[in-house]
């Protein structure tokens, strides 16, 4: 069985069916894959500024939404500096 | 921590709610259910491009339209304490139980005398409830 259990209180990347990327600590999930998440921010990217970070606070996501969950490598993640990245902004997804 | 007993314990608090179709609804929780179905008292709506705006006195969301809830940060505390207190009780009760004897003894009789003493008691109940 799949399951987030191994991801709880650990800080997650959420890539959301709008394109939308957050990165936050998962709180807890349920069987549709609802996600809680504590001290969450968004990450926007764009081609040619810096990955702007703008914090969220607590959000709870409907697993519908979400296209992926991933655990995030803190020891990577921390020595990225965001404002140096440039990269186009995920497109939502069209059916 | 399920989704829902956060958002349970989120009633009366304000909450930001966007849609699936980017429109976003800011107020308070007045009641919610297991379909993550809500009602918001006190709303402001948003259309998803950010340009229109509305008020309602009160609305009702169906939770699957519902693409994310923001709610205030220190009710994920709150809701840990609260868990935290329910497993402190629910030890102390197993505790007085305590022993495998009485909870023994005490299931089976229950449940084999239910039927007699439960009866009248949840007519008693039903009566009252339908008094009121």
């Amino acid at each position: 069985m799949s399951s987030l259990q191994g991801y709880v209180d650990r800080r997650v990347f959420l890539v959301l069916q709008d394109g939308r990327s957050i990165v936050g600590t998962l709180a807890g999930y349920d069987q549709k894959s609802n996600v809680v998440l504590s001290n969450s921010t968004e990450r926007v990217y764009s081609s040619d500024e810096g990955v702007e970070e703008i914090p969220l606070g607590l959000y709870l996501v409907k697993g519908d939404m979400i296209c992926l969950i991933g655990e995030v490598d803190e020891e990577a993640d921390q020595a990225l500096d965001l404002t140096t990245i440039r990269a186009e902004p995920l497109p939502p997804i069209r059916y | 921590m399920l989704p829902l007993s956060l958002l349970n314990a989120a009633q009366n608090k304000p909450m930001l709610v966007e849609l699936k179709n980017g429109e976003t609804f800011n107020g308070h929780l007045v009641n919610c259910d297991n379909f993550m179905n809500i009602t918001l008292r006190e709303v402001y709506q948003t259309s998803a491009e950010g340009d229109k705006f509305w008020k309602l006195k009160e609305c009702y969301i169906r939770g699957s339209t519902i693409k994310y809830l923001r709610v205030p940060d220190p009710l994920l505390d709150a809701v840990k304490d609260e868990q935290a207190r329910a497993r402190e009780a629910n030890k102390f009760r197993g505790g007085h139980a305590g022993g495998a004897a009485r909870g023994g003894r005490g299931g089976p009789q229950r449940g084999g005398r239910g039927g007699a003493r439960g009866a009248p008691l949840r007519g008693g109940r039903g009566g009252r409830g339908r008094g009121m």
